[in-house]
């Protein structure tokens, strides 16, 4: 009741980081009005993002993103498996999302992060979703040798947006993997062409050099806050955990809606601001297309 | 299998006394109190400390010092084959242990009552001496945070194969089924504070083999106070001293 009018009161008495801790929603309320954050950002803008392809040399191919301070850090390890018998041409990819306590103050070592599991699933079904790798490219020999892609993510530290930074983190590692050579030996079994054998022609090569995987359409997405009026462009965590209600949406590069998603949240969106965030999603594609390519073109040059 | 060729050269081409390029990086995570990152030739861990804060589990509390906990956890694609089961198994809870009780020798634990100090090790490359590698993160990280030590804690492996002492074996070298011991010392005050070995050794090599990985630790504790007073720096120079 009198909270709005106490908070007045006391904003001119006390410092700025006792008002941001005790009335968290009015410092923020007071940036908004200015059309600012407190970090200095317009509202849809995004934060600085990078991309760095082959931060983790012992992976077939990895990626480390940063969207601000959030960090997320991917890997792909590759290894034959007999595919099932429902599609005996197809690969398979394994996708898993880990928030080690390193990440953040509110996960405990032996209780997950209740926010893990949620953009483990998100991730898995946008990428499956998105129709980013044809599972046909992974198989070996028909029924008896193919791919499994274990796909690991790791957040190191976070702070607001996971699933944006998540996401760009997979499709990146994804876009570096190289299929390594492999050749079937005389007991039928896979194995691995070294660079010494590979003069050895007894060996029949299944797969004679290392490839990249073909990507066909990107996935990318934006997260964004609902708060009134305003719509809040990747949040930081402060601002999550202050203003509770988030929207993300991921398209792919040809402007197809891949995934909308709302999870509750006291503010109820309109079609208008719906509409609002899948515009500022289509403009920051642009930008995390941009930067993926830049990335990819700096590791070919290497 | 050779380990030390003719000439003297190893594996990878270092010397017996040679240690592999170690790398360090303070305040890696923003949202810890305090973080760093180190890197021991292939070997990349990431530390982040969080505290002192209030302690989470009420019987434990102790009311004369401070709680220290610490979690050890591989990443799934740090080794060469990817690990199932990164943190529960019986070798990462032995090092968290171990790296906890290492830590709580050197942090003054009696000037934080009632409270709790987290410290997490994440180990994202895994090529030998990831204890090591861990502990020395884990000192960076303290002091990145401000926590009271007596000390820094630094850590230094060294091997004995193809009679000759190692320092600072990598993965394929500890694997060999030789002896491995893991040193850990607090360099001012020149006391050992961490000491393990595995595998046979004759017992007049170990003390050789033991003053080795002792100056291994010490030449990295001149690269983390190195580091710390180029930290401090920046940090003055961002107050405007």
């Amino acid at each position: 009741m009198g909270f709005p009018d106490g908070s007045k009161d006391l904003s001119s008495e006390m410092e700025v980081d006792a008002f941001r801790r005790l009335f968290p929603l009015q410092y923020f309320e007071r940036h908004l009005a200015e059309a600012i954050r407190p970090d200095g950002r317009p509202l849809g803008k995004a934060r600085d993002t990078t991309v760095v392809l082959g931060a983790v040399a012992s992976a077939n191919g990895s990626a480390l993103v940063k969207i601000g301070s959030t960090t997320m850090l991917s890997a792909i390890k590759m290894e034959v498996m007999t595919p099932s018998l429902e599609s005996p041409d197809e690969g398979c990819i394994a996708i898993d999302f880990h928030m080690p306590p390193i990440c953040s103050p509110l996960v405990r070592p032996g209780r997950p992060a209740e926010a893990a599991p949620v953009v483990s699933k998100q991730l898995s079904d946008t990428i499956s979703g998105s129709g980013i790798i044809d599972l046909k490219e992974l198989s070996l020999v028909t029924g008896k040798a193919a791919w499994m892609a274990y796909l690991d993510v790791y957040c190191l530290d976070a702070d607001g947006a996971l699933f944006d930074a998540a996401l760009l983190s997979a499709v990146a590692a994804l876009s570096h993997l190289q299929i390594p050579a492999v050749s079937m030996n005389d007991d039928g079994k896979i194995v691995l062409v070294s660079d010494d054998d590979g003069q050895k022609q007894a060996q029949e090569l299944v797969n004679k050099e290392k490839r990249n995987l073909t990507l066909r359409s990107i996935p990318f997405s934006l997260t964004c806050i609902l708060h009134k009026n305003y719509i809040l462009v990747d949040p930081t965590a402060e601002e999550e955990s202050v203003m509770e209600t988030v929207v993300t949406i991921a398209l792919d590069t040809s402007g197809q809606l891949v995934s909308l998603y709302k999870p509750g949240g006291p503010v109820l969106a309109f079609t208008p601001s719906i509409q609002d965030c899948v515009a500022l999603t289509r403009q920051r594609v642009k930008e995390l297309k941009g930067i993926l390519e830049e990335a990819n073109s700096t590791m070919q040059v290497e | 299998m050779e380990f030390v060729s003719p000439e003297g050269l190893r594996l990878d081409g270092r010397r017996p006394m040679e240690m592999r390029q170690i790398r360090a990086e303070i305040g890696a995570v923003s949202r810890a109190d305090g973080s760093a990152i180190f890197e021991m030739g292939n070997t990349k861990v990431v530390a982040a400390v969080y505290g002192p804060r209030e302690v989470q589990n009420r019987s434990q509390q102790m009311s004369d010092q401070a709680l220290i906990r610490c979690e050890y956890s591989m990443a799934n694609f740090s080794t060469g084959d990817r690990k199932r089961k990164p943190k529960g198994d019986r070798r990462s809870t032995e090092i968290s242990l171990v790296i906890r009780q290492t830590m709580e020798a050197c942090i003054m634990t009696n000037l934080m009552p009632r409270s709790q100090i987290d410290i997490y090790v994440q180990v994202l490359q895994a090529d030998g001496g990831t204890r090591s590698a861990c502990i020395n993160a884990a000192t960076l990280a303290l002091a990145d945070a401000g926590i009271p030590m007596r000390d820094l804690v630094t850590s230094c492996s060294a091997g004995y194969l193809n009679s000759t002492p190692l320092l600072d074996l990598n993965y394929v070298e500890d694997s060999a089924g030789g002896p491995d011991v893991t040193v850990g010392i607090l360099p001012k005050l020149d006391k050992v504070t961490l000491l393990q070995m595995d595998s046979k050794l004759p017992i007049d090599i170990l003390e050789n083999v033991v003053q080795l990985a002792t100056e291994g630790c010490k030449a990295v504790a001149n690269y983390i106070r190195e580091i710390l007073l180029e930290n401090t720096k920046q940090l003055e120079y961002r107050r405007g001293v």
